[in-house]
């Protein structure tokens, strides 16, 4: 899983480079800018960054400010504050996914289309809610092993 | 009923006055019970955006251009050399004009009333640098311009001889000023002046397309108003139309003036010879490809009913 | 309506104190605004997730792959050493080193994170080794790190000219002024605090060897330091906008990181991109759930009534901008640095300009401010990372970087608000 990300983000981002890259080069030196590239880029951009989020998910370093666990000494205080974290993330995280639902639905009946080429936008939209889905999933598997780790604890 | 309008262009802008206005008369014909609240500079998004919010009923109203991300049809509003002076931009877009018709229909689909058209001007280019030959688009003149992320002006721009170059709109005055472009097509002298006037040199009044906007209400809000209040807002909004048609070509001139007064930017003088040149070969090089986009029947439909 | 909002701010804070990531905490915010406030989330998905699709925002992610290829690349190192050939010798001249090296790497990197995370691992053992506190070297480092958010190109920057549809170009000359000041300030202090350490100094080199020395690592870190020529020279002499400008340095520092300095390997390249793109996942969830928050005051017009109920206190101009740099202060506490500006910029811009403060003027405050919160207790993420490159507890870095913060950045923050030539006129020189 940790390769396949690593390749997966990786590939996404120097894409997302590259396709800037040829911008600038067929525009500066060739004369001749790419009609379209921008609404092309817009696809791995998305998914760039709503990869990039469930990856930090998956390794728990979304951006948090951890005041209160400086204040906080022992191990058990840390376990219960992180339960109580995931459970709010939890709770305001399935109200979001709910709203990206009807996002998605919405993509899904007006099915736009994008300015020169034509393309489906429905792809890049589809983004939002499997990320915000997958980091429902793994924010459940952090809550479930920090319960196993009080568990534990309790039981030491 | 509170509504929210949303409109393109910056506070206490020609636009904004007159739709605050507008908003004073609705609220007079109702009695009150209709208050309009302006949102200008696009604070509540960029119109694609807000179009699609107003489709699914988040925000009430809005005056602003057609967005033609969710049905490619509605480009036809801004399909280039479709009029080629007022009288014919009155006929086209105005009350009962095909392609007002046509749009108000669209919206219909996306769950959008038409309450009015807004013309706002013929469109044209604004250059950075001194114009190469701009009267003759038989030939490229090797000027990069901005163009936005539309198929139609992008063929536009390099069907009248210039390097269609696209850029998104945040970038687009920075890239003029650092020289990565040397101008813009997309806008017209008023929108020129608004967004770009320190990077506006020259300014090439080549009608490259009618800009009209069009005054727009979500289907569900206008719903919630009883019969009467729905009939002193549409009615307010045939009389804004009605006074905008009125003073609307003489407020392009207004703008290109300034554009060349207070900017010292020269206005380039295209003769009817060298119009009539730029739209033959634009109609010859874009509308095929365009009409082709929008569905061939469908579009030449609406060109027969304006006798093109 | 100004109720709800503020009660939205408050369960924003109470959950960030908690350790909620982030983007829920905005969620949490937006939940308050939903279900007490009753404004509607129809369609805010749809406008966040396009404002999402903007391509100035593509910057960001570029600007720090660029600043992670730099740190695994051995691109630092170079640098580090030239910088260090001039005024390595000279007592205190190793702290001075760290702050320029820094301002240098800022001049690649778009994130206030590169400077620690680059030379961090390099310096702090060095500048342990010549007899500086361990401490005192890593808040130094740290402190001087944040000059990545001011010396152009900046994250903090292009998000504050995004949601404030403000000139990038013009936000990132603005910053540069006051970064210079604080990269000065650094080096000024540092030299003052080195009389009491107990440094191992080189022998002063001849003219000659000095000469050599430089010619030398200059020539070495020359690919390095043609990274800031190409970048701001081509965002500058009209190349490349931003966004392209952050791409070609990414190009740029490929091959020059594997095949010049041979410090990139395939893993390590690897690992930079993945790091990359999940710091950039999380800033962007974050982005769009505050995003929508900001755009559900806008809807409700809270601004506006921000700017007369403050009004209703004071209208000087000057109470006004000290009030605002406490509050930047406290928010720069507990708070990261673009989520500040998404939230603050949109609110106070109109206050802003009530009392002729311009929006060039405000990025700097607004940048100062925010970069200061990342070295300010209890939430200060770089000084933490530096604490953690550094192997020192977070606890015994907070005395001297508290020491830098007072002397370096605070005279700095009041400058900035006070004398708005200081942020306007490398702006007004280029034309902005
Ligand atoms: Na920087
Ligand atoms: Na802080």
């Amino acid at each position: 899983m940790d390769t396949f990300s690593k390749y997966l983000l990786t590939g996404l981002i120097c894409l997302v480079a590259l396709g800037q890259f040829v911008q600038v080069v067929t525009r500066y030196l060739l004369q001749i800018p790419v009609m379209g590239l921008e609404e092309t880029m817009l696809y791995p951009t998305i998914w760039l960054y709503i990869l990039g989020a469930v990856n930090a998910s998956r390794e728990d370093t979304h951006i948090r400010a951890n005041v209160l666990e400086i204040a906080i000494k022992t191990e058990r205080g840390h376990t219960v504050l992180a339960i109580i974290g995931e459970i709010i993330s939890l709770t305001v995280g399935l109200w979001l996914l709910s709203w990206a639902w009807e996002y998605t639905q919405y993509a899904w009946r007006v099915w736009k289309e994008s300015p020169t080429l034509y393309l489906p936008t429905f792809y890049s939209e589809v983004a939002l809610v499997a990320g915000l889905g997958l980091m429902m999933l793994y924010t459940a598997v952090h809550l479930f092993r920090h319960i196993n780790a009080l568990r534990a604890g309790a039981a030491k | 009923a509170d509504l929210k309008m949303s409109h393109v262009r910056p506070q206490d802008t020609t636009i904004d006055k007159e739709l605050r206005a507008f908003a004073t008369q609705v609220t007079e014909a109702t009695g009150g019970d209709v208050s309009i609240n302006i949102f200008p500079a696009s604070a509540l998004g960029d119109y694609t955006t807000v179009q699609e919010r107003i489709s699914v009923g988040a925000i009430d109203m809005a005056t602003q251009p057609a967005a033609a991300a969710a049905d490619r049809r509605m480009q036809i509003s801004s399909f280039p050399y479709l009029a080629n002076n007022w009288d014919e931009a009155r006929k086209i877009y105005g009350p009962d004009g095909p392609v007002r018709n046509v749009m108000a229909e669209l919206y219909a689909k996306q769950d959008i009333t038409m309450l009015a058209a807004y013309p706002v001007y013929f469109g044209g280019i604004a250059l950075n640098t001194d114009p190469v030959s701009p009267g003759d688009p038989s030939q490229s003149n090797g000027i990069k311009v901005r163009v936005p992320g539309i198929k139609s002006f992008q063929l536009t721009g390099e069907a009248l001889g210039y390097i269609p170059s696209p850029i998104p709109f945040s970038e687009a005055f920075t890239a003029i000023q650092t020289g990565v472009v040397d101008g813009v097509i997309g806008s017209g002298a008023e929108g020129y002046y608004a967004s770009f006037r320190d990077v506006t040199k020259a300014y090439v009044p080549a009608n490259t397309h009618f800009e009209v906007w069009y005054m727009i209400i979500s289907n569900g809000s206008l719903a919630e108003l009883d019969a009467e209040d729905q009939e002193a807002l549409k009615t307010a909004a045939a009389d804004f139309e009605a006074q905008r048609w009125t003073v609307a070509e003489e407020d392009q001139g207004k703008w290109e003036q300034r554009l060349s007064e207070e900017l010292g930017a020269k206005i380039v003088d295209l003769s009817d010879d060298e119009l009539s040149a730029m739209a033959a070969k634009v109609r010859e090089d874009v509308w095929p490809v365009v009409l082709e986009d929008v569905g061939a029947d469908w579009g030449q439909g609406i060109l027969d009913q304006i006798g093109k | 309506m100004i109720e709800i909002a503020l009660l939205a701010i408050a369960v924003l804070v109470l959950t960030l104190t908690l350790g909620v990531p982030l983007p829920y905490c905005f969620g949490a915010a937006l939940m308050i605004m939903y279900f007490l406030g009753d404004v509607t989330m129809k369609g805010m998905m749809l406008w966040g997730s396009q404002q999402l699709g903007n391509p100035v925002l593509l910057a960001i992610p570029l600007f720090v792959l660029a600043g992670t290829i730099m740190s695994a690349s051995g691109i630092a190192a170079s640098l580090l050493n030239f910088v260090n050939a001039f005024i390595g010798h000279i007592r205190g001249g190793l702290g001075v080193v760290a702050a320029v090296s820094c301002a240098i790497i800022g001049a690649i990197s778009g994130s206030g994170l590169t400077g620690i995370a680059a030379i961090g691992p390099l310096l702090i053992p060095e500048m342990e080794k010549r007899g500086y506190p361990r401490e005192y070297a890593t808040a130094l480092i740290a402190n001087s790190s944040i000059l990545g958010l001011l010396i152009p190109p900046s994250v903090t920057m292009i998000v504050y000219g995004w949601v404030t549809d403000t000139s990038i170009l013009a936000c990132f000359l603005a910053t540069l002024g006051p970064g210079l000041l604080i990269m000065f300030n650094f080096s000024a202090m540092n030299l003052w605090m080195s009389r009491k350490f107990d440094l191992v100094l080189d022998d002063t080199p001849s003219f000659s060897q000095l000469a050599g020395d430089v010619a030398k690592k200059g020539f070495n870190a020359t690919p390095a330091l043609l990274m800031p020529v190409i970048i701001l020279g081509g965002i500058y002499g009209g190349i490349m906008t931003p966004t392209e400008a952050a791409a070609l340095s990414v190009i740029y520092a490929l091959p020059v990181g594997f095949f010049i300095y041979k410090g990139l390997k395939w893993n390590s390249f690897l690992d930079a991109g993945k790091e990359a793109a999940t710091a950039v996942g999380a800033i962007m969830v974050m982005i769009l759930f505050s995003m929508i928050l900001s755009q559900m005051f806008v809807y409700e017009g809270i601004p506006q009534q921000m700017v007369s109920a403050i009004f209703e206190i004071t209208e000087n101009k000057v109470l006004l901008l000290i009030f605002i740099n406490i509050l930047l202060f406290l928010v720069g506490m507990v708070v990261n640095d673009v989520t500040a500006i998404i939230l603050i910029a949109p609110l106070l811009l109109p206050l802003m300009q009530a009392i002729g403060v311009t929006p060039v003027q405000f990025a700097a405050i607004m940048g100062v401010n925010t970069a200061m919160g990342g070295v300010t207790p209890p939430y200060a993420s770089i000084l933490y990372l530096g604490a953690r490159i550094g192997n020192v507890k977070v606890t015994k870095v907070i005395p001297p970087a508290m020491i830098l913060i007072l002397t370096g950045y605070v005279p700095v923050v009041f400058l900035t608000s006070l004398w708005p030539d200081l942020s306007l006129f490398l702006p007004r020189f280029f034309g902005y």
